[in-house]
């Protein structure tokens, strides 16, 4: 296996600037991660165009972007553990088991505890990913217009099979972000789409503008509304350092979650709060013999940090290698690559490894960071979560203008940015996630693009979607995706059903 | 102080209805508007109108399906509540409005006393906070970071 990017990234990664800005990225994540407020989206969402305008290179940008994914992957165990509010989405199962270790007098062991279980979800997850991305790019090379369009439906299928437990409204979301991403000037055609006589969506609209808007807008709003519940911090953390009986406990646990969380992670479209929810469930139904789980089990609390750290590190192989993100964190990396009008894909590997290495040596670099930061600092993130939403959300809404502003120079950028926050506001009271929508945008020009350039090869015949063998495969991964859930869900309900009879017999 | 509360089932459709009304009635318009896309060439065989016309009746289909699937939703706020989530987005406008005429700094001042006020802050601490947030974003964007910003009348 030719790791030659690896070498070549290390180089890169271990640069003073590029050291400088993974340590601040990590820490930057962590804080991002610890808000309950925000999650890893929001943070990269608003540090991307500052980044950008900058002048960071391409390389750099992802490892700051990379390193404050990972940081909130290892962040929002904090508010998990000692507010029983996650602090993202990877971290909801963190609680069940966090929590009750904190409310013993355990916290300090908790979040030691779930700070290594990250580290070893994290670093298995990078060497997973060193060792995939070059195997599927290799594969991925033979991939023609008809196998992109079909993967790409491959990828909607998982995630509207595997995410949220609401298909239609994720599938929704995808063709929303597929048409948001046909307005502006069709390259092939010369014709304007959907942009008004507005000269200003010439170019369609900017990434920028629509990530913001969906995640920090509407989540200010959220903020607003969600205010005022009670939520206590427990400030007694106790011990700070992990007992070795329970590390020695949860060993078997955290390398299955690694693992189980990287495979999620590879499927296109799914993230960490999927893969930290099977890996919690997985890890009951092998070790709760005796009832312990959601009562302060170290094993329920390893579990799901490491699949949410190895699954970060996952969802990195199908962006990287395929141009079709693994997460809606990935999905906004990827977009941020579009920005430096770097297109991913098997190709990437090739033409650009300083990227790719670069960005799996920070991984390896960043994990050992995160390590150092969360074990004695962990303190000071749990100060954060002190900071009072009236100093914090301003701060946000100040990031969210200047962040469209600074990569656009335009007011009608940031109206039409308030516009789309606003909308995804009421899509997310209705009960729509924003991921599928993103999802859809970041895939939606090359989908079109794929189907164009496939139908013009085969003069108009649809057959060529049906041609090889590839174009079958991932057809019939489709088709299961989509089927075997229902079938699963189907099969547990009669399950509890027949249950409940024996009971009432 | 929340007055958000989980809603009913019932509510629950309506608000699945209504979402599902107005998504078809955006299918409708979105794919009237994509078999209008006027072209004068196309080099391959589906042109620029099929894929957006495909998805528009995609939507409506997956409308369709939502209609009948409403799934799970939060309720949406009411009273005080729902007066304090729209006055954020007034208080951006005004804040957008004045962003080059005013300033970077004026306009952040405004943005960050007014949504301050929103969330709750007592006013000597609302006021406090955004001289502290102009201050300090002025500071990072204009000489840390180096993003141009308009000085506007103010510091122009």
């Amino acid at each position: 296996m030719n790791l030659e990017y690896l070498w070549q990234g290390f180089a890169v990664a271990l640069t003073w600037q590029n050291l400088l800005i993974g340590f601040v990225g990590c820490f930057i994540g962590t804080m991002v991660g610890a808000l309950p407020a925000i999650g890893p989206i929001n943070g990269i969402a608003l540090l991307l165009p500052i980044a950008y305008t900058m002048g960071l290179p391409a390389e750099s940008t992802m490892i700051l972007l990379a390193a404050i994914y990972c940081g909130a992957e290892y962040g929002g165990r904090i508010s998990s553990i000692l507010l029983n509010v996650p602090g993202d989405a990877g971290a909801v199962m963190t609680a069940l088991d966090g929590y009750p270790m904190a409310r013993q007098g355990r916290a300090g062991e908790a979040l030691a505890l779930s700070g290594l279980a990250s580290f070893v979800g994290g670093i298995l997850g990078s060497i997973g990913l060193a060792l995939f991305a070059p195997l599927l790019s290799g594969l991925a090379i033979g991939f023609g217009p008809a196998e992109y369009f079909v993967l790409m439906l491959f990828a909607f299928a998982t995630l509207g099979s595997m995410v949220g437990g609401q298909p239609a409204k994720t599938l929704i979301g995808c063709v929303l972000g597929l048409m948001l991403a046909t307005v502006g000037l069709d390259a092939t055609s010369g014709a304007y789409r959907f942009t008004f006589n507005e000269p200003e969506l010439g170019d369609g609209i900017e990434f920028v503008v629509l990530v913001i808007g969906l995640f920090s807008i509407s989540e200010a709003l959220i903020i607003l509304e969600h205010q005022g519940r009670g939520m206590t911090v427990i400030r007694e953390l106790g011990r700070m350092t992990a007992q070795m009986s329970d590390v020695v406990k949860s060993i078997g646990t955290t390398l299955r979650s690694s693992v189980l969380g990287f495979v999620v992670g590879v499927l296109p479209g799914t993230g960490a709060s999927v893969s930290s929810a099977i890996a919690y469930t997985t890890a009951k139904r092998i070790s709760d013999t005796e009832g312990t789980f959601g009562k302060g089990d170290v094993r329920g609390l390893a579990a799901p940090e490491a699949a949410n750290n190895a699954t970060a590190c996952g969802a990195f192989v199908p962006m990287l290698t395929l141009g079709v993100p693994g997460s809606g964190t990935t999905a906004v990396m990827l977009g941020a690559l579009m920005l430096y009008n770097i297109q991913p894909g098997p190709m990437l590997l090739v033409e650009r490894p300083e990227i790719v290495g670069g960005l799996v040596a920070s991984l390896f670099v960043g994990n050992i960071i995160l390590l150092a930061l969360n074990l004695p600092l962990v303190q000071i993130f749990a100060r954060v979560l002190t900071v009072p939403n009236w100093l914090l959300v301003p701060g946000i809404l100040v990031l969210s203008i200047v962040g469209v502003y600074s990569a656009h120079s335009s007011v009608f950028s940031i109206y039409l940015m308030m516009s789309i926050g606003l909308v995804g506001w009421l899509l997310r009271k209705a009960g729509f996630d924003m991921a599928p929508i993103i999802l859809g945008f970041v895939l939606g020009r090359v989908m079109e693009v794929n189907l164009r350039n496939a139908l013009a090869i085969s003069g108009g015949e649809l057959s060529i979607l049906f041609s090889s063998t590839i174009c079958n495969v991932l057809w019939c991964m489709a088709l299961l995706v989509a089927i075997l859930p229902l079938y699963l869900s189907r099969r547990a309900k009669r399950r509890i059903a027949a249950k409940n009879l024996a009971i009432a017999e | 102080m929340s007055e958000v509360h989980h809603p009913s089932s019932v509510t629950v459709r309506l608000i699945g209805r209504v979402s599902a009304i107005c998504l078809l009635v955006f299918a409708i318009a979105y794919g009237v508007g994509a078999s209008g896309i006027e072209y004068s060439f196309a080099s391959d065989p589906l042109g620029p109108r099929v894929f957006p016309v495909a998805l528009a009746v995609i939507l409506g289909l997956l409308s369709i399906w939502y209609w009948f699937s409403p799934g799970f939703a939060e309720g949406f706020p009411t009273g005080p509540l729902l007066a304090r989530v729209l006055a954020v987005p007034v208080v951006m406008v005004v804040a957008v409005a004045l962003f080059e005429p005013a300033g970077f700094a004026a306009s952040i001042f405004i943005l960050t006393l007014g949504a301050a006020l929103i969330f709750g802050a007592p006013p000597a601490k609302a006021l406090i906070g955004a001289v502290g947030h102009a201050a300090l974003w002025w500071f990072v964007f204009s000489y840390l970071l180096e993003v141009y910003l308009p000085a506007g009348a103010l510091f122009g």
